[in-house]
């Protein structure tokens, strides 16, 4: 079964049915015109131009240009978690990078290699997609856990700092913060899956559904995609904020003040 | 007596502001000294230095004959029991929060017994029923002096204290200063009690970051 085409005179009706929320909005009051246009008008650019890309990769397959695409990813996302963790790019965007890269590729390779197990592991139609979707949460997760630990360690400096004058390492005396962050970080996931399907249909399902594909086989792709989010958010997260502890504190074990972006 | 603690002009700036300039000082073991002086004169950046909270502009400080750098930041945190105003209880019950350090690897063989608690407790004048109370329900003079119970469960023999009897009730002051009065145990403090400054061995007048008097007390 082939997926029905929108062509571009159905694409304006779907477009014209942003005036509805658009005049309500206008109607109570709120002047959000120009926002919702440059947020509609940025994703219709971007995935154009993901669509074009991913068409383009799909088209050559070449192992080369897969892992530079997904290095491409990994860099952006890299950059996106310390901005919108509030944290200086120069003291974490390293650990960062090597957290988030390690398990998004070990999630993605077992899942490719080992389950789906493609004609060629390098597979773009498979490694692209996926190590997308694994990635984007994963950058969710990290968010949440350097926010949540140097806001809270920050927060109870104090506290901290009895710690280590009771005697416990810097390990020992980070350990409450860094359980709570880890914790803060995978608990979306763990509470998306409990209620999948009963909440809402998840997007990769539904869109493999829509593609054509057979409910049990949308089903099994959903259930791998989700363990391998949660494996690797889990991972990312621990290893990241283990990593970034080493230039985030001063050689007597004082959080630097620098390392926090002033907002 | 050895010296313990010496600063040989110590100076401290945050952000182009000194707080704390030549300051040079010896504090031998034993020995009780208090560190006086108006709001921001730098009392408590010499204790935040001894800790490793603060770092130095220029000048020298030592533990025990040895310049301050990681190791020696980690035996003074050994060794040093640090008493604030307000000092973080860090567990939801004054029982737990008294065993916490004996948690961490450094003190995990050396917990003490329920005798040993009860006789800290009693000799800072706290009951025993205490213990089972809830840490933020407890006072800030019960607090200050369960942080000095725990660092006497710890065997703590260098005691850096912060205002330390300004919540105190008379007879809880009078408990504290006896707990001091062991010739074992330095104090390097901060207050403005009177009592506390009589009872001191050497009292330090600080200004504007400057140590413009040190006195000495005879006792007998």
């Amino acid at each position: 079964m082939n997926t029905l085409d929108i062509a571009l005179p159905q694409m304006a009706v779907l477009y014209g049915l942003c005036f509805l929320p658009w005049l309500l909005l206008w109607l109570i009051g709120l002047r959000l015109s120009r926002d919702i246009l440059i947020s509609i008008l940025r994703m219709s650019l971007q995935l154009a131009l993901v669509g074009f890309y991913l068409k383009t990769l799909f088209s050559l397959n070449d192992p080369r240009l897969n892992a530079l695409w997904i290095l491409v990813m990994l860099t952006v996302a890299d950059v996106s978690i310390l901005q919108r963790a509030g944290l200086k790019l120069r003291f974490f965007v390293l650990p960062t990078f090597i957290a988030i890269a390690f398990s998004t590729l070990f999630a993605t390779f077992y899942l490719v290699v080992l389950v789906i197990q493609p004609p060629h592991f390098y597979d773009a139609r498979y490694i692209v997609p996926l190590a997308g979707m694994i990635l984007g949460n994963c950058l969710q997760g990290n968010v949440i856990a350097l926010e949540r630990f140097y806001s809270s360690l920050r927060k109870n400096e104090q506290e901290y700092m009895t710690f280590l004058l009771l005697g416990a390492t810097r390990w020992e005396a980070v350990r409450p913060y860094y359980r709570v962050a880890i914790k803060a970080a995978i608990s979306p996931g763990i509470a998306s899956m409990s209620t999948m399907g009963l909440v809402s249909l998840p997007g990769m399902m539904t869109g493999q559904i829509l593609g054509g594909s057979e409910p049990w086989l949308a089903v099994k792709y959903q259930i791998a995609i989700m363990i391998c989010i949660f494996t690797s958010t889990t991972l990312a997260c621990i290893i990241n904020l283990k990593l970034s502890m080493r230039n985030a504190f001063n050689a007597y074990d004082v959080l630097k003040d620098e390392v926090i972006e002033a907002r | 007596m050895p010296a313990i603690i010496r600063f040989d002009q110590a100076t401290v700036a945050v952000r182009d502001k000194t707080i704390l300039s030549n300051f040079s000082f010896t504090l031998h073991t034993g020995e009780k000294a208090v560190l006086c002086g108006k709001s921001g004169s730098g009392k408590s950046t010499v204790l935040k230095t001894l800790l490793g909270l603060q770092t130095l502009t220029s000048g020298k400080v030592y533990f025990q004959e040895k310049p301050l750098d990681y190791s020696t930041i980690q035996a003074i945190r050994s060794h040093t029991a640090y008493i604030g105003q307000e000092p973080v209880l860090g567990a939801d019950t004054v029982r737990d929060a008294l065993l916490l350090p004996f948690q961490y690897k450094a003190h995990r063989d050396h917990k003490p017994t329920d005798t040993q608690i009860m006789s800290i407790l009693e000799q800072l004048h706290l009951p025993a029923d205490i213990l089972n109370q809830e840490s933020s329900r407890i006072s800030g003079g019960e607090k200050q002096r369960l942080a000095l119970a725990r660092g006497l469960l710890l065997g703590k023999n260098l005691y850096l204290l912060d205002e330390v009897t300004s919540a105190l009730d008379p007879e809880s002051k009078q408990a504290v200063f006896e707990v001091f009065a062991n010739p074992e145990l330095t104090v390097l403090s901060v207050a403005h009690d009177p009592d506390w400054i009589t009872r001191c061995d050497i009292a330090l007048e600080l200004e504007e970051g400057h140590l413009t008097q040190e006195t000495r007390h005879e006792h007998a």
